[in-house]
C-alpha cells in the first residue's frame, strides 16, 4: 500500500513538473536573468527556496508572516512610474522581476505565492480601503485581507497584509485604515476584465 | 459547359446567396442584442455607481477607491467623474487594444457604443457628472467567436449541400446522360437503343423520340444492305453455283492483278468441263445443277486459303480462278486436288470418266502483266493442257526477267532507305466535280536514293512484303509525314493507304500509338488511314483496333478498292468509315436499283462514295448523275486545267 501511494506521489509531482504547473520555473529563471539581472534572478529563486520550498510545511500564520515581509521587502513605485499608465495590475513575474510595483501589485503577488503554499484562496480577499498615512493624507489603497475563519463576523479575525505595513496585523490594530470600500475575491470569485487580464498574464509567465 | 455544371453553378449561388443572407442577417441581429445588452448594463451599473459615488462625495480618496473597486470587478472601457468643483475629478480607461480580435475585424465591425452619463448628487446639491463606457472588447470577441463560427457552418453547409446536390443532380441527370451517350452513337453512326425509359416526362418523350429515330435509321441500313445485297446477286453472280460471274470477273480484274502481295503477282486458272451435255442427258437438269453446284464447292474449298481470290463461272463450261498471291507450286497442287476431287464427283454421280473431265490451264502472272495478256496466257494454258490428254493439266510460268534485282539486292536498297529515310513523299490530288476544289491529298512514296536508286512504290512493296520490312517502311513514312513540315498539306486532308501487311502486324500497332502520342497534336492538317475493302471484310477486328486508335488522335478512317463483295454490309456498321473509294468501272457497271441500295447503306451511316480510276468527262457525268461528286484519276487534270 506504501509503495504504491509513493508510486502515485511521484507520479503526481513529477507530472506537475513536466507540464510546468509549478508558480517558479527553471524556465522562468533563466529568463529573468536574461530579460533583468540576476537579482531578479535571485529573486525567484528566493521565492522558489525560502519561500515555497522551506515553508511547506509551516503553519499558516508562519506563511502568512513570511510572505508579507519578504514581499514587502520589495521597492514600492506608480505605475505611471513603472508602466507609464495611471493604473496597472502586474503579474508576479512583471513585479517581482523589476523589482518595483504599487499596492496592488504587492497584494498579487502575496496571493499568489500564499495560493501555491496551500493557503486558501477563498480566505484571501482584495481589498479596496481609504488609508490615511502619518500626515494624515486619505489615500486610495488595496490590501490583501486574510479571513481566519471562513465568515468572520468581526475585525479581529481579519489579518490584513500591507506593504504599507510590514507587520501582518490584524483589522483591529490597524487604525489607519479608515474606511474598506470592496472586498472582492481572488481567481475564485466571479472574474473581471482585469482579473482575466491578469490571470492569462500568470499563466504564460509574463515578465 | 455541361448541363450539370450550368444547374450545380445556378443551386450553388442559390444555396450561397441565400446562406450568405441567413448568416449575415443572424450577424447583425446578434451585434445590435449585444451592443443593446451592454448599453442596459451599463446604464443599470451608473445607476448603482452614481449611488456609491454620492456617499464618497465629500472624500476625494474614497472616491478613487469606489471607482477603482467598480472599475477593477467589471467590464468597463471608462469610468469618467468630473466634479461640479473641478477638485475631484478621476478618470479610469482602458486604452488596451482588444486581444483575440484582428484588427481588419475591429475595422469592419466598428462598434459604436454610445457613452451613458449620470449626475451624482449628494442630498440637495449636485456633486458631479459620471460617464461610464461599457467594455465594446466583450462584443467584438463574441462576434468574432460567432463569425468564425458561422463561417465554419457556412463552409459546412456549401461542401454538404454541394455533396446532396451533386448525388441529386447524378440521379435526376441520369437518364440525360444515356440520351447524350445515345446522341453521341448516332454521331458515330451507331445505332443504340435506349431500353431504360427515364421516370421525368420531359426525359421519357426524348428517349422515345431518339429511339424512334434510331431504329428508323437503322430499318434503313437493313433494307440498303438486303437491297444491296439482291442486286449484287442478280448482278454478280452465277444461280447455279453461286460463284461470281463474268461480268464481276473482269470488274475486278484489273485491282486483283494489281494486288500488294508477298508473291509478287499470283496465279490464274481457266478450268474447262467436258462433256456438260452428257451429264445434262444421263442426270437431267436438276441433278446436274446439283452437280455444278457441288464442283463450284469443290473450287471455293481448295482455294479457301486466299482471301484475295474470285472463283467465277465465265460461261456454261468455263471457270476461272483467280488466285493472288499464289506460287506456282502451291496453283499445282490446288490443280491436283481439283482434279482428283472432279473425278471422285463424277464417280459418285455414276458418270463415266472418259466422257466427263476437266482441264485446267494455269498462268503464273506477275502484276506487270496487263488484262488481255494474261487471259491470252491462261488460255494458251488451257489450250496445251487440253492437247495433254493424261495429265490434264498445263502451267505457264514467266521466266523471271533476268536484270531483275535479287532478293538481298532488294534487301540492301529496302534496309538502306529505311536507314535513311530515302523516301520521298507523294501527295495525289482528289477532286470534288462540282466544287472543282481538292476533296484531299492521297499519299504514297517512292525510294530517291540517288542516282540509279530510284523506284517506284510497285517495284518495291512486293519485295518488302516478302523481307517483312513492310510496316519498317511504313513507320518511316508515317513519322516523316507527321514531323516533317509539308507545306502542300498545310490545312487540307490527307489519306494515306496502309498495306495489309502493316495491319495484320502487332508490333506496327504498337510503335504506331507510341508514335501517336509522340507527335499526332502538332498537325497542321486533317490526315485519313484507308485499307483495302477484301481486307477489312475478313480482318474486321483488327482493322477496328486501327480505326479506334485513328479516333483516339483525330484521324480519319476510310475503305478503298471497294466492289461490293461481302454478302453483308454490317462490317461497314462496325468500322464506320467516312468514305469508300470503289473503282469507276465498278460504280458505272451497278444497276440503278444497285446504285440505290448501296448509298441506301452509305448514306445511313453517313459514308461518303469517292470513284477512283476516272478517266473520262463522260464517266465524271455518269457519276454525278449518280450524285458520286468526289473523284480520283486521269480526269482531275482535266477538271484542274479547266
Amino acid at each position: 500500500m506504501k509503495i504504491l501511494t509513493s508510486l502515485l506521489l511521484f507520479f503526481f509531482v513529477s507530472t506537475s513538473t513536466l507540464f510546468g504547473a509549478q508558480l517558479i520555473t527553471n524556465k522562468l529563471i533563466s529568463d529573468a536573468q536574461r530579460k533583468y539581472n540576476t537579482f531578479a534572478k535571485n529573486r525567484f529563486l528566493a521565492i522558489r527556496k525560502k519561500l515555497i520550498k522551506d515553508l511547506k510545511n509551516a503553519n499558516d500564520m508562519k506563511k502568512l508572516n513570511v510572505v508579507n515581509t519578504w514581499v514587502n521587502y520589495i521597492k514600492y513605485a506608480s505605475d505611471k512610474k513603472v508602466y507609464g499608465v495611471s493604473d496597472y495590475w502586474a503579474t508576479l513575474y512583471e513585479f517581482v522581476g523589476k523589482g518595483r510595483g504599487d499596492c496592488e501589485d504587492y497584494t498579487i503577488a502575496k496571493y499568489y505565492i500564499l495560493k501555491e503554499l496551500g493557503i486558501s484562496p477563498k480566505r484571501l480577499k482584495f481589498t479596496y480601503v481609504v488609508y490615511k498615512n502619518r500626515r494624515g493624507k486619505r489615500i486610495s489603497h488595496m490590501v490583501l485581507s486574510y479571513l481566519k475563519v471562513p465568515k468572520p463576523r468581526k475585525k479581529s479575525d481579519i489579518l490584513i497584509l500591507d506593504n504599507n505595513n510590514r507587520l501582518m496585523l490584524p483589522a483591529t490594530k490597524r487604525k489607519d485604515i479608515v474606511k474598506v470600500v470592496k472586498m472582492i475575491n481572488g481567481d475564485t470569485g466571479a472574474k473581471s476584465k482585469k482579473w482575466k487580464k491578469l490571470e492569462a498574464g500568470m499563466r504564460r509567465k509574463k515578465l | 459547359m455541361t448541363l450539370f455544371k450550368q444547374m450545380g453553378l445556378a443551386v450553388s449561388l442559390i444555396i450561397i446567396i441565400m446562406l450568405g443572407a441567413v448568416m449575415a442577417i443572424n450577424y447583425q441581429s446578434a451585434k445590435q442584442d449585444m451592443i443593446q445588452s451592454l448599453y442596459e448594463t451599463t446604464v443599470n451599473n451608473i445607476s448603482t455607481l452614481t449611488n456609491k459615488l454620492a456617499e464618497a462625495s465629500e472624500d476625494p480618496a474614497l472616491l478613487v477607491t469606489t471607482i477603482d473597486s467598480e472599475f477593477d470587478s467589471g467590464y468597463y472601457k471608462m469610468i469618467d467623474f468630473k466634479s461640479n468643483d473641478g477638485k475631484s475629478d478621476y478618470l479610469q480607461i482602458d486604452n488596451d487594444p482588444v486581444k483575440d480580435v484582428p484588427l481588419w475585424f475591429i475595422n469592419f465591425t466598428s462598434i459604436d457604443l454610445e457613452t451613458v452619463s449620470a449626475d451624482v448628487s449628494s442630498g440637495w446639491s449636485m456633486v458631479g457628472v459620471v460617464s461610464v463606457a461599457g467594455d465594446t472588447g466583450i462584443i467584438y470577441k463574441a462576434l468574432y467567436k460567432m463569425f468564425i463560427n458561422l463561417l465554419y457552418i457556412f463552409v459546412v453547409s456549401v461542401i454538404s449541400a454541394q455533396i446532396v446536390l451533386a448525388i441529386l443532380l447524378h440521379f435526376v441527370l441520369k437518364p440525360l446522360y444515356r440520351v447524350q451517350n445515345q446522341a453521341e452513337a448516332i454521331l458515330k453512326n451507331e445505332f443504340v437503343i435506349q431500353e431504360k425509359i427515364p421516370f421525368t416526362t420531359e426525359f421519357k418523350d426524348v428517349v422515345y423520340g431518339m429511339n424512334a429515330m434510331v431504329k428508323k435509321v437503322e430499318d434503313i441500313f437493313n433494307k440498303g444492305n438486303e437491297a444491296a445485297q439482291r442486286n449484287k446477286e442478280l448482278l454478280y453472280n452465277d444461280p447455279t453455283t453461286k460463284l461470281f460471274n463474268r461480268r464481276y470477273l473482269m470488274l475486278k480484274l484489273s485491282d486483283l492483278i494489281k494486288a500488294e502481295n508477298k508473291a509478287n503477282g499470283g496465279t490464274v486458272m481457266f478450268v474447262a468441263l467436258s462433256g456438260a451435255e452428257v451429264i445434262n442427258q444421263v442426270l437431267g437438269r436438276q441433278k446436274a445443277d446439283d452437280m455444278f453446284f457441288e464442283l463450284g464447292d469443290i473450287f471455293k474449298d481448295v482455294c479457301r486459303k486466299y482471301e484475295d481470290k474470285v472463283l467465277a463461272r465465265v460461261n456454261g463450261t468455263e471457270f476461272t480462278l483467280m488466285l493472288p498471291n499464289c506460287e506456282s507450286q502451291d496453283a499445282n497442287t490446288i490443280a491436283q486436288r481439283i482434279l482428283t476431287r472432279f473425278d471422285e464427283l463424277v464417280l459418285a454421280h455414276e458418270l463415266n470418266q472418259e466422257d466427263v473431265f476437266i482441264n485446267l490451264g494455269l498462268y503464273r502472272y506477275k502484276p506487270t502483266v496487263n488484262i488481255g495478256e494474261l487471259l491470252t496466257r491462261a488460255d494458251n494454258a488451257l489450250t496445251q493442257a487440253k492437247a495433254d490428254e493424261a495429265i490434264h493439266m498445263y502451267l505457264y510460268e514467266e521466266k523471271d526477267d533476268e536484270n531483275a534485282m535479287g532478293k538481298e539486292q532488294w534487301r540492301n536498297v529496302i534496309e538502306d532507305s529505311i536507314a535513311n529515310n530515302y523516301f520521298s513523299l507523294k501527295f495525289w490530288p482528289t477532286l470534288n466535280a462540282s466544287t472543282k476544289n481538292i476533296d484531299h491529298k492521297v499519299m504514297t512514296f517512292t525510294i530517291d536514293g540517288g542516282e540509279n536508286k530510284k523506284y517506284f512504290y510497285g517495284d518495291f512493296i512486293a519485295p518488302a512484303i516478302n523481307l517483312g520490312l513492310v510496316s519498317k517502311m511504313y513507320i518511316v513514312t508515317l513519322k516523316d509525314l507527321l514531323v516533317k513540315p509539308h507545306k502542300e498539306l498545310d490545312s487540307s486532308i490527307c489519306s494515306i493507304r496502309l498495306s495489309n501487311e502493316f495491319i495484320k502486324d502487332t508490333k506496327a500497332f504498337e510503335e504506331l500509338s507510341l508514335m501517336f502520342a509522340k507527335h499526332a497534336k502538332s498537325l497542321n492538317f486533317k490526315l485519313f488511314f484507308e485499307v483495302t475493302d477484301n481486307f477489312a471484310i475478313n480482318n474486321t477486328a483488327a482493322v477496328k483496333n486501327f480505326v479506334d486508335l485513328f479516333a483516339k488522335y483525330g484521324f480519319g478512317f476510310g475503305i478503298n478498292t471497294f466492289s461490293g463483295e461481302s454478302s453483308d454490309y454490317t462490317y461497314l456498321k462496325q468500322l464506320n468509315p467516312q468514305f469508300l473509294k470503289a473503282d469507276c468501272a465498278f460504280l458505272l457497271d451497278q444497276s440503278q436499283d444497285s446504285m440505290s441500295a448501296i448509298q441506301v447503306v452509305t448514306d445511313s451511316l453517313s459514308i461518303k462514295i469517292i470513284a477512283t480510276f476516272v478517266k473520262t468527262k463522260e464517266e465524271l457525268s455518269t457519276l454525278q448523275t449518280m450524285h458520286i461528286n468526289s473523284v480520283q484519276g486521269p480526269v482531275t487534270d482535266s477538271i484542274q486545267k479547266a
